[in-house]
């Protein structure tokens, strides 16, 4: 546990250390340096739209470890990451080559995605009508039927594991995305103290417990609020930027607690009473 | 391995050395009975706390909740976490405290 907030603090650190190495091997790539091949670029796609065969790869895990939450179904959203996106009637296509599929979005910003052979061989992006580095993007995975204010671990447990595979998570350096990439893997991140996979509740809390049994406990303070410890200057390199308050980690290592662990919140302000 | 490729190498061992010493700062010490009988929500101001149990470990959020944590002794080495949320006015809105834990360094 020691070492998370030191590992979360050290991802940015990377980010930094990434990027001045970028801007160095930049340098050097002086005008004398004509023994560079000169490639001719057709076509730019950003490197933070979403791969459409990762977001496949992601879906078709959900179908493989399906036992970790065997009544839930999966679903894609989209989250703010910048104070001032506008979430409201963003849309969302598939674009390839020769073929632009639209995808539905609901009012939640939630989404399913359509399975296509022709996007697939075409490697296709995912594009929302927002800028890249507005949003973040996770994997949905709920059991029907839970109590309110709570989830099941098994479902975050597998939302993890389609999150990662698909390549959900937002990085604004994409240096910093292939040196997470390099040192993690999905096995990795949900598998392990270190992982620091981000999860955003509905509304800002204020405690998670979890509930197995007869078992209760009240996570520590620096599984809310991306530990805790960010300075705001880093904020905009995290996910949570917006969401600070909504964001938590739960232990998905500890097999000590089940899959049919219930995770329940406790929010910054209780919901009025509903009038009768 | 050229020069080229050795010295962005170099630069990420660096920063992972420095990761290795950074200290994580925990929540101020204070008795649990001390903060009991200090901490009321609905009551207790923020300028309050910062007088009678002084400054800790805090997060404070665009909406301008913040939330304090302070830690208690509670034997053989461990800890236990009180944690207060302030209103945007200023005012302990609630409190909570657990788990008990050894805490950080």
């Amino acid at each position: 546990m020691r070492c998370r907030s030191r590992l979360r603090l050290c991802s940015f650190f990377l980010a930094c250390a990434a990027t001045v190495t970028t801007v160095a091997a930049q340098a050097q790539n002086t005008p004398s340096d004509t023994s560079v091949a000169t490639v001719k670029v057709t076509t730019t796609r950003d490197p933070v739209d979403k791969s459409y065969r990762k977001m496949i790869k992601g879906m078709e895990r959900f179908e493989r470890e399906h036992a970790y939450a065997p009544a839930a179904s999966l679903r894609f959203q989209l989250l703010p990451r910048t104070p001032d996106v506008n979430m409201a009637g963003i849309t969302l296509r598939l674009a390839g080559d020769t073929l632009s599929v639209k995808v539905p979005v609901e009012p939640d910003n939630s989404f399913v995605l359509p399975r296509n052979e022709q996007l697939l061989r075409e490697d296709a992006a995912v594009l929302a009508n927002r800028k890249t580095t507005s949003m973040t993007w996770r994997a949905t995975i709920v059991t029907p039927g839970l109590p309110p204010g709570t989830r099941r671990l098994g479902d975050m447990r597998l939302e993890c594991r389609v999150g990662v595979e698909a390549g959900l998570v937002s990085n604004s350096s994409p240096l910093f995305g292939w040196l997470s990439n390099a040192l993690t893997s999905a096995d990795e991140v949900c598998t392990s103290p270190n992982g620091n996979y981000l999860f955003f509740a509905e509304r800002p809390l204020f405690a998670v417990r979890l509930r197995a049994g007869a078992r209760s406990e009240t996570l520590p303070f620096h599984f809310l609020y991306a530990g805790g410890g960010l300075p705001r200057a880093e904020l905009p390199f995290c996910d949570c930027q917006v969401l600070l308050d909504r964001t938590y980690y739960v232990p998905l290592w500890d097999k000590a607690w089940p899959d049919d662990t219930l995770v329940e919140f406790e929010y910054m302000n209780n919901l009025p009473e509903a009038q009768p | 391995m050229s020069a080229r490729s050795v010295f962005p190498a170099l630069a990420l061992l660096a920063a992972l050395a420095g990761c290795a010493t950074s200290p994580v700062p925990p929540g101020t010490q204070v008795p649990a009975e001390r903060l009991a009988a200090s901490v009321v929500p609905g009551t207790t101001t923020r300028a309050e706390l910062l007088t009678t149990l002084g400054a800790t470990k805090t997060v404070v959020f665009d909406s301008g909740y913040e939330a304090w944590l302070y830690q208690s002794p509670a034997g053989n080495g461990r800890f236990t976490e009180f944690v207060i949320l302030l209103n945007p006015q200023g005012l302990v809105a609630k409190t909570r405290q657990g788990p008990t834990s050894t805490p950080a360094p």
